[in-house]
């Protein structure tokens, strides 16, 4: 098989601030003609910086190649000219990134984004196609990438499109100049989980129609199995493990790729781990609970219609529970957060806490002192000009607590989170992904809750991190005799993790129960949609999913939740 | 998007009313009898109590405020104590030298503050950035009045270039009487000399008044553009082949020049009062150097006048800077049709 891309010896420093680091390290790996190829690993561990050198946009400096070469078709791509070089752009080489929204321009209409790209490889090819020419090229391609309607999707705007569309129109622009190679940058991760399995199979069929050769990039080890041929694994700028797709996720043998494949979450089979849990004392009871927001519009601002977010939920989470509530974009499952944590009151129905309304009591200290958040991006939710200690004591601050008890308390959180005690005087950016989420875990500890909503904890993070994170918070459980209500997406982390789970769709819990009953049996059509468009690691997995007639999958796909966000 | 701009235009004239009432209180609540200055020292009580008569100052609050707006809405401002004519003409006469004075200005601001900010976030933390920052730093410190003493002596009275003041000179036999603006009324007309002569008098008060907007605008052009550079969008584009220049201009400007543009808006605020300074200093027969004039007299009727007029120009740009916001941003466009 002849290499369409081969990268041999390739090491790459980065300096800045005077300091030089190196990014990669002697890598060496190819793509074959035809083959579909995957780059694993953890973010930072380089696979980024391969990509941009591939495709050109690496910034030099701060970039610079110190050794090794890069070779596409033939052509020595690290000795090209710049003119040469961006022939290639789009040409030869394409990409697709993993954000659909954020890899459009939002202020130009799609058919500006394309057409745009097809005209100025038109110039630099020094060929010439007429504006119709042009127009009935796009729409060609949009065919390819399943868009049917393409004059209505040319004259959109980004966010006029629902997340698949967006990235389907990018897969078609990468395809637009007819690349060789397409390196395709966590393709679909963005998306919710039924979304992403077409997203995938497209892909498959692009590289067979089209002839491509696929680079894959991701940190998704599912993902990886449905969609590669070979594989390298790549830690700290070096490839520590090549080889087939059945060879590394049957038998791995770098020490790294073994711990990367036993973090991840197992869907179905003798690894899963059941969390059991029978608790006896109601926590909280929702009854009957809706939720309408208001659309606003018109003069003067005034109430045009209602949207119901929630829609007659009753739940009982009971004493010690890890309950989940599972949904994809859309589903209401936020919503249910903030109603459970009285941030937003419902419309109909009522929540008890303990036997007690929140409406009676959400807003007091007392209520407060009982249920607290952990939000899915401790990025964001730090505020990245405290110290940690003056982040943890915010919350002491609030419910009486002096000086020197918040100073003790300060150390006691970051010894329950496992976190040194120096660590107190640090900001949120010297703090990895991980560490910042413990920081967030024990700010939400810090008055000693009864009950933690966490708002998928552990989806910024990556799967090593996670296991850790998921790891404190089940120690943290049984030490506090704690009850979490778990949102997420993610149905496989909910498997190993919960011990009830509500899937939600549309506002509506259409399934409850124990998680092993709800993932051996799913009874709705749903549920068990959401079950077999999950990338799994194992054959054994695949062959537990739920099969599913397509016909039953349209059906209630069409009627998805996605919102357009 | 029209509706949406009948919607907001009907809010700025609720603005203007606001405005217009506010005004009549405080001028009514300052020190000192309106009548009593209208005729001097001199007068006597039983002139002075004729002229309240006449003035209406006798009557109560409510009416006088009533008669006030009705007579607004004819267009009457009623008489300028110190012109002894009536407001609204001494307005509408002084009006266009200022309306092409901070039209200029605006336009100086755009043509030198967005390009100087891509430049820098293009070659940003390069001496050229820095040299930009201290250009800018400088712009933002020096108040218009100092920079437009500056400017005077430098070019127009030492090096002598440059006219030292006034709109046009009194050699050049012009009245513009179309629109007021010698620029576009010159244009019009084919008079490349009074272009020209109302370009060099021009530039200095419209530099000194720029100077401040410019050193903002250009700070924040440089760090949207910093921003909208690490979008995943201006990296892809750059993938699919398209060229530097295009994604510079195209991709990401049309994306960064959100804020710029918003600034620009606002800026228009301390333009006005920036404007009767530097009018002041290059005795430009505009509407700003009336203002003085009439607020040292206590011309109330006037000064009210004044007010709101600059009122109108705030209000007129900022619904300009909306609609060019929505051409720019589809997503300001079309969150205002649903909104609508």
């Amino acid at each position: 098989m002849s290499r369409i891309l081969d990268i041999k010896n390739l090491s790459i420093d980065f300096t800045a601030y005077g300091q030089t680091r190196r990014v990669l390290n002697d890598v060496n790996m190819y793509v074959g003609q035809g083959e579909r190829v995957s780059l694993i690993g953890q973010s930072g561990s380089g696979k980024t910086v391969t990509m941009r050198t591939i495709i050109g946009t690496l910034p030099m400096p701060p970039g610079k190649v110190e050794s090794g070469s890069i070779n596409y078709d033939g052509q020595s791509l690290l000795d090209l000219n710049v003119q040469e070089r961006n022939r290639l752009k789009g040409t030869g080489i394409s990409i697709v990134l993993q954000d659909p929204m954020l890899s459009f321009n939002p202020v130009l209409t799609i058919k500006r984004q394309m057409d745009d790209i097809v005209r100025y490889s038109d110039i630099r090819m020094g060929r010439y196609r007429n504006k119709s020419d042009r127009e009935a090229h796009l729409m060609d391609t949009l065919r390819k990438v399943r868009l049917e309607e393409g004059s209505r999707i040319l004259n959109s705007y980004p966010m006029m499109l629902s997340g698949g569309m967006r990235q389907r129109v990018l897969i078609g622009m990468a395809l637009l100049n007819r690349p060789k190679l397409l390196i395709a940058d966590e393709p679909g991760t963005a998306l919710d989980v039924t979304t992403q399995a077409e997203i995938l199979q497209l892909i498959n069929i692009l590289v067979a129609e089209e002839g491509l050769s696929l680079l894959l990039i991701t940190h998704n080890l599912g993902v990886v199995r449905e969609m590669a041929d070979r594989v390298y694994v790549m830690e700290r700028g070096q490839i520590v493990e090549t080889g087939t797709r059945d060879e590394i996720f049957e038998k791995p043998e770098h020490d790294y790729t073994h711990k990367l494949m036993s973090a991840v979450p197992i869907l179905y089979g003798s690894k899963v781990k059941t969390m059991e849990h029978e608790g006896l004392k109601p926590t909280i009871e929702i009854n009957h609970v809706s939720k309408d927001f208001e659309t606003r519009g018109g003069w003067l601002n005034r109430v045009t219609g209602d949207f119901r977010a929630v829609n007659d939920v009753s739940l009982t989470i009971q004493q010690g529970d890890i309950f989940g509530i599972a949904g994809e974009s859309g589903s209401g499952k936020t919503t249910m957060a903030k109603l459970i944590l009285g941030l937003t009151k419902p419309t109909e129905g009522q929540i008890s806490i303990y036997g007690r309304p929140i409406s009676e009591f959400a807003g007091t200290q007392e209520f407060r002192k009982l249920i607290q958040i952990v939000y899915q991006n401790p990025g964001s939710s730090l505020n990245p000009r405290r110290s940690i200690a003056d982040q943890l004591a915010v919350p002491l601050k609030f419910t009486g607590h002096n000086k020197a008890q918040i100073k003790t308390r300060v150390g006691e959180l970051l010894e329950l989170v496992d976190l040194p005690q120096d660590y107190a005087s640090m900001y949120p950016h010297e703090l990895s992904g991980g560490q910042k989420q413990r920081v967030a875990i024990a700010r939400a500890l810090s008055v000693n809750p009864k009950i933690l909503v966490l708002d998928e904890p552990t989806s910024a993070l990556d799967v090593l991190v996670q296991s850790t994170v998921i790891d404190l918070l089940h120690r943290l459980r049984s030490e506090f005799n704690l009850t979490y209500v778990f949102i997420s997406h993610d149905l496989s982390l909910m498997r190993n993790f919960c011990n009830r789970v509500a899937v939600m769709l549309r506002g509506n819990v259409v399934e409850e129960g124990r998680v092993a009953d709800i993932f051996d049996a799913p009874s709705h059509a749903y549920t068990r949609a959401l079950l077999s468009a999950i990338p799994v690691i194992s054959d054994e997995e695949e062959a537990s999913k739920p099969k599913l007639k397509n016909e039953e999958r349209d059906a209630v796909l069409a009627t998805s939740t996605a919102l357009e966000v | 998007m029209f509706s949406y701009l009948i919607r907001r235009a009907l809010t700025l004239l609720l603005v203007l009313l606001g405005l217009a009432i506010l005004i009549f209180i405080i001028a009514r609540i300052v020190p000192g009898d309106p009548a009593r200055i209208a005729l001097g020292p001199l007068a006597t009580a039983e002139q002075v109590a004729e002229m309240r008569q006449e003035m209406g100052l006798d009557d109560s609050f409510f009416m006088q405020l009533w008669s006030y707006l009705s007579g607004l809405a004819q267009g009457d401002l009623g008489k300028s104590l110190l012109t002894s004519r009536p407001v609204m003409d001494d307005i509408l006469g002084a009006l266009p030298a200022t309306f092409e004075l901070v039209l200029f200005t605006i336009i100086l601001q755009v043509v030198i503050s967005i390009p100087l900010g891509v430049i820098a976030a293009i070659y940003r933390n390069t001496w050229v950035d820095n040299l930009l920052r201290i250009v800018s730093l400088i712009g933002v410190v020096t108040p218009g009045f100092v920079l437009a003493i500056i400017l005077q002596l430098v070019a127009a009275y030492y090096l002598g270039f440059l006219p030292v003041t006034g709109r046009l000179e009194g050699s050049i036999d012009f009245s513009a009487d179309i629109t007021g603006l010698l620029l576009i009324d010159g244009t019009l007309m084919g008079r490349f000399d009074v272009i020209l002569d109302a370009m060099r008098h021009l530039i200095l008060p419209a530099l000194a008044l720029a100077a401040a907007g410019i050193g903002q605008v250009m700070r924040i052009t440089r760090t949207a553009m910093i921003e909208v550079s690490s979008r995943d969008f201006v990296e892809a584009s750059r993938a699919y082949g398209i060229p530097e220049r295009v994604v510079t201009f195209r991709y990401m400007l049309r994306v960064a020049s959100v804020a710029p543009l918003t600034i620009l808006g606002l800026e228009f605020a301390s333009l006005i009062g920036n404007a009767f300074i530097v009018e002041f200093v290059f005795s430009w027969p505009g509407i700003a150097s009336y203002g003085v004039r009439t607020i040292l007299q206590k011309d109330l009727n006037a000064v009210i006048g004044v007010v709101l007029v600059s009122g109108v120009f705030f209000v007129v740009a900022n619904l300009t800077i909306d609609m060019l916001l929505g051409l720019l941003d589809p997503r300001h466009r079309l969150r205002a049709e649903r909104d609508s």
